[in-house]
């Protein structure tokens, strides 16, 4: 069994190296559509950590009308509490919004003065806490804004949901694109496998005659496609590495602008790991494609 | 079991015989239950286009430890006769039974294992270029799942039964094309088949390494292994003096 893989490895390694001039080829759509592919989770990681980390610093504002009763505000009170992501709910009256104003705003506050009425709304402020995600916070916004006495929730929703759609586009588009350059790279992997095939087709002949089982002739072709998948995945994950390390002093302070985090990070272990793989198994199909031709 | 020492002193300026034993087939003969006929054809056809019969309604008979010649002129179906016998083509009719398995009843593993009972050696030598002369002949042992000690030792042994071993790691490119029909020889041999198949094993050499590639094949036919060499060359036949079976337009006109 060890035996038979050493086989198929040093056989598979062996024509990647004799056909090298072929196999650069699907090793490089390989990594174009694996750096297509890394590139976008790149990006769409970091809008989905500014997300997380805006969604949990955000405050919601629930403003109640003028003539809502005690009741309909403690209900409401009562709900926000009851809520596990709240982690503090403060209750500001008319008064205090109005002090809170003049405080902000001085160069506004003759205006306040002059008017008979205070036309500033009494509110609960909430503080969320840390852990929840933007989904949670906008079902109790859509709940709390449906009770009684309830005249507006405010939430910095509005941006939240452009990021929120921003970074699905980001995240659809990689995966359309790479979609499509990773079918091409199948296709090239095939095609180069199969040149080898053929450049091999009179070894075949003989290791059919003396009676080799299939698995033992195809066996160095799947692995000849999965060498050239994990080495093009490799390419692709050291070139954007080195990308992202000659372009950091200026991707930084873009970024700064950009995302609330403090710096461009690379992708995580579980994507290295997730392209490397995905560039073996899109090898390997091709090679099996390749050597289907075998029979 | 019969004695290789015998058989084997037409050799001796090889020097190549082993105490390890005789590198033929011969120590797989021993068992009785195996039939006298080894290659048993019957009513076979092959027609490649329709009307045209690359064989026809041919019946023989090739018995067991015989060396016989198959021969005829070109596109007499001497290939097609073989191709069908390593089972690289299917019959059109009839029936061939090869030592007691009916060929037509084979699945695709049961074709992998009935190929590595055989032996063939072909024009064009069919090695592998980029092994070398020891990988090409261990190659059809090791599929055989042999203990790797045993491959070694068998592969050596062969390779210096037909006078290589100082070669073994040569390349075939490098080697003459004697030297290179020897080297699939020894890789014919070295599974110790019951029957090899040859087809025109010398037509890429001149006479004299023709008459040494012979020797070579009645040595094997001598240690008990059953020959069945496609030639259409008479003179060697006359030279070698065995059975010879004769093909011409797809039928058998000579049978002695
Ligand atoms: N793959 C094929 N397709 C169609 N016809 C074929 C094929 N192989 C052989 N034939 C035909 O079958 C007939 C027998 O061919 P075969 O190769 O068996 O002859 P042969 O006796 O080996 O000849 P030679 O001495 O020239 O090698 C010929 O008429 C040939 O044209
Ligand atoms: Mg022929």
């Amino acid at each position: 069994m060890i035996a038979g893989l050493t086989y198929f490895v040093t056989e598979a390694w062996a024509s990647v190296w004799r056909g090298r001039s072929a196999a650069i080829l699907s090793v490089l759509t390989i990594a174009i559509a694996a750096f297509v592919l890394g590139l976008f989770l790149l990006v769409a990681g970091h809008v989905q950590r500014t997300v997380d980390q805006w969604s949990r610093s955000a405050e919601l504002s629930v403003y109640l009308r003028d003539e809502s009763t005690d009741g309909e505000r403690a209900a409401v009170r009562n709900v926000l509490r009851a809520t596990p992501s709240v982690a503090a709910v403060e209750f500001v009256s008319k008064t205090a919004a109005l002090a809170r104003f003049r405080k902000n705003f001085p160069e506004l506050a003759p205006a306040t003065d002059s008017a008979a009425d205070n036309p500033l709304p009494a509110s609960f402020e909430v503080r969320l806490g840390s852990d929840q995600s933007a989904a949670a916070v906008e079902r109790l916004s859509a709940r709390v804004s449906r009770m009684a006495g309830v005249a507006d929730v405010r939430y910095d929703r509005r941006w939240l949901d452009r990021l929120v759609s921003l970074g699905n586009f980001v995240r659809w588009t990689g995966l359309l694109l790479a979609g499509v350059l990773v079918l091409a790279a199948a296709l090239t992997v095939t095609n180069v496998v199969r040149l080898s095939l053929y450049a091999r087709r009179d070894e075949i002949e003989i290791m059919e005659l003396v009676g080799a089982p299939l698995s033992f002739i195809r066996g160095p072709f799947v692995c000849e496609g999965m060498i050239q998948g994990g080495l093009g995945a490799v390419v692709a994950l050291a070139l954007l590495r080195v990308a992202l390390t000659l372009s950091a002093p200026r991707l930084s302070a873009l970024a700064a602008g950009l995302f609330e985090v403090g710096r461009i990070e690379f992708l995580s272990g579980l994507s290295v790991a997730g392209l490397i793989v995905g560039g073996m198994a899109v090898g390997c199909l091709g090679g099996l494609v390749a050597s289907r031709r075998i029979h | 079991m019969r004695s290789c020492a015998a058989s084997w002193n037409a050799r001796e300026r090889r020097g190549a015989i082993l105490a390890a034993g005789c590198p033929t087939g011969a120590g797989t003969l021993s068992s009785a239950a195996r039939p006298n006929t080894v290659i048993e054809i019957d009513g076979l056809s092959k027609r490649y286009a329709r009307e045209v019969f690359a064989l026809h309604d041919v019946t023989m008979r090739v018995g067991r430890g015989e060396f016989a010649f198959l021969t005829g002129p070109s596109g007499a179906g001497k290939t097609t006769l073989l191709r069908i016998l390593l089972r690289q083509e299917v019959p059109t009719a009839g029936r061939v039974l090869v030592d007691g398995r009916d060929l037509a009843a084979l699945g695709p593993a049961d074709v992998q294992r009935y190929r590595r009972t055989l032996g063939f050696v072909f024009q064009d030598f069919k090695l592998i270029p980029r092994k070398t002369v020891f990988e090409n002949v261990i190659f059809a042992l090791r599929i055989l799942g042999v203990p790797d000690v045993q491959q070694r030792r068998r592969t050596f042994q062969v390779l210096k039964w037909v006078g290589l071993q100082h070669r073994a790691n040569a390349f075939p490119l490098e080697l003459s094309g004697g030297e290179q029909q020897r080297v699939a020889i020894a890789r014919a041999l070295v599974n110790e088949p019951v029957l090899v198949l040859a087809d025109e094993p010398t037509g890429n050499l001149d006479p004299d390494l023709a008459l040494e590639i012979m020797n070579l094949f009645r040595e094997m036919n001598a240690g008990g292994t059953t020959v069945l060499v496609a030639t259409h060359d008479r003179e060697l036949i006359h030279h070698v003096g065995r059975r010879t079976i004769a093909l011409d337009h797809g039928s058998v006109t000579e049978s002695a």
